[in-house]
């Protein structure tokens, strides 16, 4: 018995299932509820991406709307400037964003904890009031996207929800690809005690690096995407706060350092949403103030959020990237049992806890 | 002439910032949270200010400083006990940020709900037009009055830490939480004393700065960053060190906004980027 | 009268279990030492005392009082006064306000500010310095003094010859006598065991969470000391 990742539990009927239902979705079910399943589905992508980077690799981001807002200026200018219709550009959106996170991480990377989720914040406020100030960027009014129009509009929800549901897809399973691999190992090491880890030869800095990067270029090509589909943007909205708001509340309240908690966080997210607005009409402000209550409930009584009270119920992780210690060495018998001393990583044995 | 105006005057509302960033700078020592609703709280002294001038129109708001500070206060002293006090022993140091976040969300949106997304704004009369000069130099009459008070709650609170009993019980506290134990203190009440400070702190700086600058429940955010610049341009927990961080960053700030009206807290923003690049442990550094 | 009472004492860290059934008592007027190796819980043992460890089991009474699940803030009341091990003096306070910090519960008696000084003249010439500037020895005089300041029954001592030079070491044990005059009753914890049996009444040896030996100081000779210490 070799040592490693542990089998996640995901059958392939439901993958295949839930890959016709996309595709069909379309056809099958209004404008409007498309669009509110593309915002959910973004929504989702970012919120992994935060949790990639608190849950994972301890960096907690209050300023990650500035990759949002990069990611939507990026595309818009270069759909703008090149004349082809917006998603044939969609990867500068996450090129924008990863070669500034890399910059960004060098003076960041300095002030730690609580420092550092601050200083990503008055960096986002920066670039906000640059955009704004930069007429050629559309100042404070922001710009609209003529580009749009190169698309043929029947196609332009379908084509937005496919995107979405595409990115979620990436985010959610790349994300299990990048923590299952040497350097997810690295990064939860480097969560759960950054000076043990540096002690056995984790490079802390890297390992968090590759995730900010990862990170940043993740919310901009959903950010891109987010305000493709509204052909608007301006900094006010771009870079609002309130995108890492939602982020955080998602993360906290579904599970944080759990690949299922933002799906589950994203879930209550929504359903809270309109349950407050649609339902009992509250204005926009108190669906928030509802949510912030939540989320400190959650702090206080759940601070591993609702996954791990669901996985008992649902029958175990979906998407686990625990690991196994290697089987020991079983003397008595003939067979030797080399295979369970395969690498350094494998030793380092099971993470503790459910993540 | 006028650059040298605008830096007296820099340095004057620099007292102000430091006094915005002293109050974060006490419980970043004492307790090494960082409490993330702090912009708010001296937004809701602000409004506060606003809902008792509007109960007692004839009182000149740099009256009301002291009840909004004392109210300010009981509001520290109940976040602390009833929310911060549970997250402050656990060994994550993310929990009483995200928790203090959620604070800072529910109180915003609270605020836009209670008083509308208006901008408000806190009249002081003549006294805030009024100048002063000294030879050519003219200088506002209200900012040397906060640059006055700002040196005086600085001295005042440096006071109470190194010559006093509790002050003593609270940097005991800082150093070590369990040991106070062994000689009968308790550690939460002390945390709960000091919020309330800082958050009396905190609601001096609001309603001075609302007097200057007009407010609205969104400002909390950019006060938040004010402060905590502040606190880690003047190194972290020294108090003497924030004030010179805020007088940098009130320097910067009008010295931007003459070069560049519509920049906003822009420069003051760039300076504490620079300042983390170049020296990430305070520019102000000042042994506490 | 037994001062402190002891009975059966578990405590935990967590889920994991570092005293099993420890029974000791400490006479009025008298000194107790403890002694064992390194991780035997001696330590464990004097903070279970004080209140600092939350999962304890067991019976602890204190000048007649039960004081099983009391908090520390309480029992710091009551006359029961610790020396941390490792000192855990308060760098952002000088020695003197180090001292005052343990005079908050001061009971009526003997000791004060100027009786410290007393018992320990270098430390009211260092008395404005940091604690980080004095030596090892003086560091231990302010932890001792700090302790003594509330004039406790019983003084629980920590390791406090550890990492000191011999003559320092026997500077320190002789203030102890002059601590015992005034009416404290003292528990030694030490590795070192000849200065621990040669300044107590009566000896108990921790190994591993079980009190493996308990007599009279004079009684107990070498070999029997180092079964009971090494559980060899």
């Amino acid at each position: 018995m070799s040592g490693g990742p542990r089998r996640g539990y995901v059958p392939w009927s439901i993958v295949a299932l839930g890959g016709l239902a996309i595709v069909a979705a379309p056809w099958v079910i209004g404008e409007g509820a498309l669009r509110f399943l593309s915002e959910a589905m973004l929504m989702l992508a970012m919120a992994q991406m935060w949790n990639l980077l608190a849950g994972y690799a301890g960096l907690v981001s209050m300023g990650q709307q500035v990759f949002v807002g990069l990611g939507a200026y990026s595309l818009f200018f270069a759909s703008i400037s090149l004349n082809i219709a917006p998603f044939w550009v969609l990867p500068v959106a996450p090129l924008v964003c990863a070669v500034v996170a890399a910059i960004v991480a060098l003076f960041m990377f300095r002030l730690r904890e609580a420092y550092f989720a601050i200083g990503t914040w008055v960096f986002s406020e920066v670039v906000s009031l640059l955009v704004s100030k930069t007429d050629r960027l559309g100042g404070e009014r922001g710009v609209g996207l003529p580009t749009a129009r190169l698309i043929d509009p029947r196609w332009l929800e379908p084509l937005t929800f496919w995107i979405s549901a595409a990115i979620a897809i990436a985010a959610v399973f790349g994300t299990y690809a990048l923590l299952r691999s040497r350097v997810g190992l690295g990064l939860m090491t480097v969560r759960d005690n950054d000076v043990a880890a540096a002690s056995i030869g984790v490079d802390v800095w890297r390992n968090r690096f590759i995730a900010f990067v990862i990170a940043a270029a993740g919310c901009g090509l959903a950010g891109a995407v987010s305000f493709t589909a509204t052909l608007y943007v301006a900094p006010g909205f771009a870079f609002d706060p309130n995108w890492v708001v939602a982020m955080m509340i998602i993360v906290i309240i579904g599970g944080i350092g759990t690949l299922e908690g933002p799906i589950v966080g994203v879930i209550i997210y929504f359903a809270l949403r309109e349950a407050l607005t649609v339902f009992f009409g509250l204005s926009a402000g108190w669906y928030l103030i509802g949510l912030g209550i939540v989320a400190i409930a959650a702090i206080l009584f759940e601070p591993d959020g609702l996954w791990p009270l669901l996985r008992g119920h649902l029958g175990g992780d979906w998407l686990s990237v625990r690991r196994e210690p290697p089987a020991p060495p079983r003397i008595a018998t003939v067979t030797p049992a080399v295979e369970g001393v395969r690498s350094s990583a494998s030793g380092l044995g099971a993470t503790p806890g459910d993540r | 002439m006028i650059w040298v105006e605008t830096i007296v005057n820099g340095v004057l509302y620099g007292g102000l910032y430091g006094l915005l960033g002293v109050g974060l700078a006490l419980i970043v020592g004492v307790m090494r949270v960082v409490n993330l609703s702090h912009g708010e709280f001296i937004v809701l002294s602000a409004f506060i200010g606003v809902s008792l001038l509007g109960v007692f129109p004839w009182i000149h708001p740099l009256v009301l400083l002291l009840p909004v500070a004392v109210i300010a206060f009981g509001l520290g002293f109940a976040l602390q006990a009833v929310l911060i006090n549970r997250v402050v022993t656990r060994p994550d140091p993310f929990a009483a940020i995200l928790l203090t976040f959620g604070v800072a969300v529910v109180m915003r949106n609270l605020m836009v709900e209670v008083y509308g997304a208006d901008l408000r704004h806190l009249q002081a009369g003549r006294l805030a037009q009024a100048s002063t000069g000294i030879g050519d130099l003219h200088v506002g009459v209200l900012p040397l009055l906060i640059l006055a008070l700002s040196i005086a709650l600085f001295t005042a609170l440096q006071l109470l830490l190194t010559r006093t009993r509790f002050g003593r019980i609270v940097r005991a506290t800082a150093d070590h939480r369990d040991v106070v134990r062994l000689m009968g203190v308790n550690p939460g009440r002390v945390y709960n004393l000091v919020m309330g400070l800082s958050l009396a702190l905190a609601s001096v700086a609001g309603m001075l700065l609302a007097i200057r600058a007009s407010f609205s429940p969104y400002s909390g955010v950019e006060r938040l960053l004010v402060a905590f610049e502040v606190v880690v341009l003047g190194g972290l927990g020294s108090f003497w060190g924030a004030m010179f961080g805020g007088i940098a960053l009130g320097v910067a700030e009008l010295v931007g906004l003459r070069l560049d009206p519509n920049a906003g807290p822009l420069y003051a923003h760039l300076l504490f980027l620079v300042g983390v690049l170049l020296r990430p442990n305070g520019l102000f550094r000042v042994r506490a | 009268m037994t001062l402190l009472d002891v009975q059966a004492l578990d405590a935990f860290y967590g889920d994991f279990q570092a005293l099993f059934g420890v029974s000791l008592h400490v006479e009025a007027g008298e000194t107790v030492a403890l002694i064992g190796a390194n991780g035997a819980g001696k330590t464990t043992f004097l903070r279970s005392l004080v209140g600092l460890i939350d999962h304890r089991r067991g019976d602890i009474r204190f000048a007649g009082e039960s004081i099983t699940g009391e908090p520390a803030e309480r029992i710091s009341r009551l006359g029961l006064s610790l020396v941390p091990e490792g000192r855990l003096l308060f760098p952002s306070l000088n020695v003197e306000e180090n001292l005052l910090m343990g005079a908050l519960n001061q009971r009526p008696g003997a000791w004060n500010l100027a009786r410290v000084y007393q018992l320990f003249p270098i430390l009211r010439e260092r008395r404005r310095q940091s604690p980080n500037a004095l030596s090892g020895g003086q560091q231990h005089m302010v932890a001792i003094g700090r302790a003594l300041m509330s004039n406790p029954k019983l003084l629980l001592c920590d390791e406090i010859s550890l990492g000191l030079a011999p003559l320092v070491v026997d500077q320190i044990y002789e203030s102890l006598g002059h601590i015992r005059a005034e009416g404290a009753s003292i528990v030694l914890v030490e590795q070192d065991v000849k200065r621990a049996a040669g300044a107590a009444d009566r000896v108990y040896c921790l190994l591993k969470g079980r009190v493996t030996l308990h007599g009279q100081a004079r009684g107990l000779g070498l070999e029997q000391l180092s079964r009971a210490y090494f559980g060899t």
